[in-house]
């Protein structure tokens, strides 16, 4: 009997709750969003994955992904909506485990604006704005600011999605927040209505105020935004400034000879000159060289020396998301338009890859 | 507490929602007064003779709203769970959830002026029946005498008490199926379905089972219980048992739950 009797494990002492809280990681002093290891697990699914985030305080940072990248679920853990399964969260310099900590400072539209229909606008604020322990001037301040007071006392349901959307931010800037965090908030609006987002967040980031979007276009928030983070199914791309970037992008020069005959001989005299020349492609009848705008002149003059006339002669810089997703060799539908990513919208060159590494900020 | 019961109270008290409830409530009790009036001289639900005599006792100005308290708890059910069930569905909890992260906090200030409509609904549904009943009872022989007198005054507060207090009974039922389903139509079907139907069978089937099932406790403790197989104090402790593990399981599930929708 003795010997069958399994030894009973040893007794593992736990931490209490305030020993828990003395191991937390200390954010940096200058991290209005840091994280380590920050995760969510939906049954065997990670939806967010061992995210490492530093968004620096007063920063206009986007944040971007395709649809299902886990951006939202990120951004509720952020806002204590929900729970981490794993890793650690901060925001304002508070652990995300206590949002009383600091949702005071902070401004949230997630998931869209979500109010209730049967209210006007002004009472779906002044709703907020009593929880917030706010009077109704602040509620027709931020009115104000988003350009909604006129049309304050319509019923919600009736607004356009412009409309709602403005209402959103204003619900979000009701406390006059330290960090804003915005989930789309450009989605289903008209060239117009995007134009005056844009502009309304540069001027908020300008107030120095933290500015964190989400976006499942880099295209949407590159125009904007002076610090990125990129996510992927769950994982961590790319985060830091969007110069880091920029100092990996690859501009190229597209030459096009008068005569198709020179197409070969421009692109042997160019490679003499120590440029990294694109093998020419016959379809085209262009050269592509890897060179900033800045020596197009230079170009022009040597070809014209060796008799070559150029009947154009074309820089071009790619986008930031072309930069990116070259590098890291990924091309996702969310992310690049089709349009945009296809070969033949460059103007007929092919992108060498630029190496991933070279990329500062780049999460391997 | 006062902001969150303020701040709900933005929702509560729109007037299309406010003053069409308070209609509906009025219209119920007005509705109760006058055939309670009329059976006269005819049998009741139950059987039972009414008589002139019996109406006009001190208690006689009540039997109007008790006969609809059910249609009563009912609404109130109805109207909490659809509040809180709607603020899962309309994503208009987590909004409220960044602007006051305390979700116990926030739960007790819904929950207090979702109590405060429901007092607001039944004084109104008391005022009415009893308006109702003193301007009808002349025309069915009803004597109004004893109404008037002290015992009378105390019949009425009495009654109004029983009846509020059902009423805020099947108002925790209505708030702990608005946190379970965390939708307006779920959280009313099932709770109107379980209140009425299934209670009401397994007791007919099962008759003991009246003196434990909530609803049936409640509408027996707004009728005072006279009549009933279980004492007016064991139904109130019931009824505060029941009530109390549900606030803690309401609490329990809306402190902890993530907020997906």
């Amino acid at each position: 009997m003795t010997a069958e009797t399994p030894a009973r494990p040893p007794r593992v002492r736990t931490k209490s709750r305030r020993q828990a809280r003395t191991d937390l990681p200390q954010p940096p002093a200058d991290a209005a969003i840091w994280s380590q290891g920050l995760t969510r697990q939906y049954g065997t699914r990670r939806s967010v994955d061992r995210i490492n985030l530093h968004v620096p305080t007063g920063a206009l940072s986007g944040f971007v992904g395709p649809n299902g990248a886990g951006k939202t679920t990120t951004l509720r853990m952020l806002l204590g909506l929900i729970r981490p399964t794993g890793g650690h969260g901060f925001v304002l310099g508070h652990p995300v485990g206590s949002p009383a900590g600091y949702l005071s400072r902070v401004g949230a539209m997630i998931e869209g604006p979500t109010f209730h229909p049967g209210l006007t606008g002004r009472a779906n604020l002044l709703l907020l704005a009593r929880l917030r322990r706010l009077g109704p001037e602040r509620v027709a301040e931020t009115l104000d600011t988003v350009g909604l007071t006129s049309r304050a006392d319509d019923r919600f349901s009736l607004y356009s999605l412009g409309m709602k959307q403005r209402l959103g931010i204003a619900a979000a800037l009701l406390p006059g927040p330290e960090l804003l965090i915005l989930d789309e908030p450009t989605n289903g609006l008209d060239p117009a209505g995007i134009r005056e987002i844009r502009s309304l967040l540069k001027d908020l980031a300008g107030a120095r105020m933290t500015v964190f979007v989400s976006s499942h276009l880099l295209s949407e928030v590159e125009q904007i935004c002076d610090h990125l983070v990129m996510i992927r199914t769950g994982r961590l791309l790319f985060q830091g400034h969007v110069t880091d970037l920029l100092a990996a992008e690859d501009p190229r020069l597209v030459l096009t000879p008068e005569h198709a005959g020179d197409t070969e001989r421009l692109a042997a005299l160019l490679r003499d000159h120590g440029l990294r020349v694109d093998p020419p492609e016959p379809s085209t009848e262009s050269v592509s060289v890897h060179a900033p705008e800045a020596v197009a002149a230079n170009l022009n003059k040597i070809a014209m020396k060796a008799g070559i006339t150029l009947r154009a002669l074309t820089a071009y810089r790619p986008t930031l998301e072309e930069t990116f997703l070259v590098a890291t060799g990924g091309v996702d539908g969310d992310l690049i338009p089709r349009s945009r990513s296809s070969p033949d919208a460059s103007v007929g060159f092919h992108s060498p890859r630029v190496p991933a590494q070279d990329i500062p900020g780049r999460v391997s | 507490m006062t902001p969150m019961f303020r701040a709900e109270w933005v929702k509560i008290g729109r007037p299309r929602f406010f003053f069409g409830t308070l209609a509906a409530i009025a219209a119920v009790a007005a509705l109760g007064a006058v055939l309670t009036m009329l059976s006269v001289g005819h049998s009741d639900y139950d059987g039972v003779p009414v008589t002139a005599t019996a109406l006009a006792a001190a208690d006689g100005v009540m039997q109007g709203l008790e006969a609809v308290s059910i249609l009563l708890g009912v609404m109130a059910l109805a109207v909490t769970a659809a509040v809180i069930g709607s603020d899962f569905t309309h994503g208009t909890l987590r909004n409220q959830l960044i602007a006051y992260p305390h979700r116990l906090r926030l739960l007790a200030g819904k929950c207090l002026a979702l109590a405060a409509f429901v007092a607001v609904m039944v004084t109104a549904a008391m005022a009415v029946a009893a308006a109702m009943s003193f301007a009808i009872a002349p025309a069915t022989g009803v004597s109004t005498a004893a109404w008037h007198s002290s015992a009378g005054l105390v019949e009425i507060g009495k009654g109004y008490l029983n009846v509020l207090m059902a009423s805020l009974g099947y108002a925790t039922i209505g708030v702990l199926a608005g946190v379970v389903f965390r939708s307006p139509a779920a959280a009313v079907s099932v709770g109107l379905a379980y209140a009425l139907p299934l209670e009401m069978l397994v007791s007919r089937i099962w008759s003991p089972a009246a003196t434990w099932l909530p609803a049936r406790l409640m509408d027996t403790f707004a009728a005072g219980a006279h009549g009933y197989h279980i004492t007016y104090a064991a139904a109130g402790g019931r009824i505060l048992l029941f009530c109390a593990a549900a606030v803690v399981v309401a609490a329990g599930l809306f402190r902890h739950r993530d907020i997906t929708s």
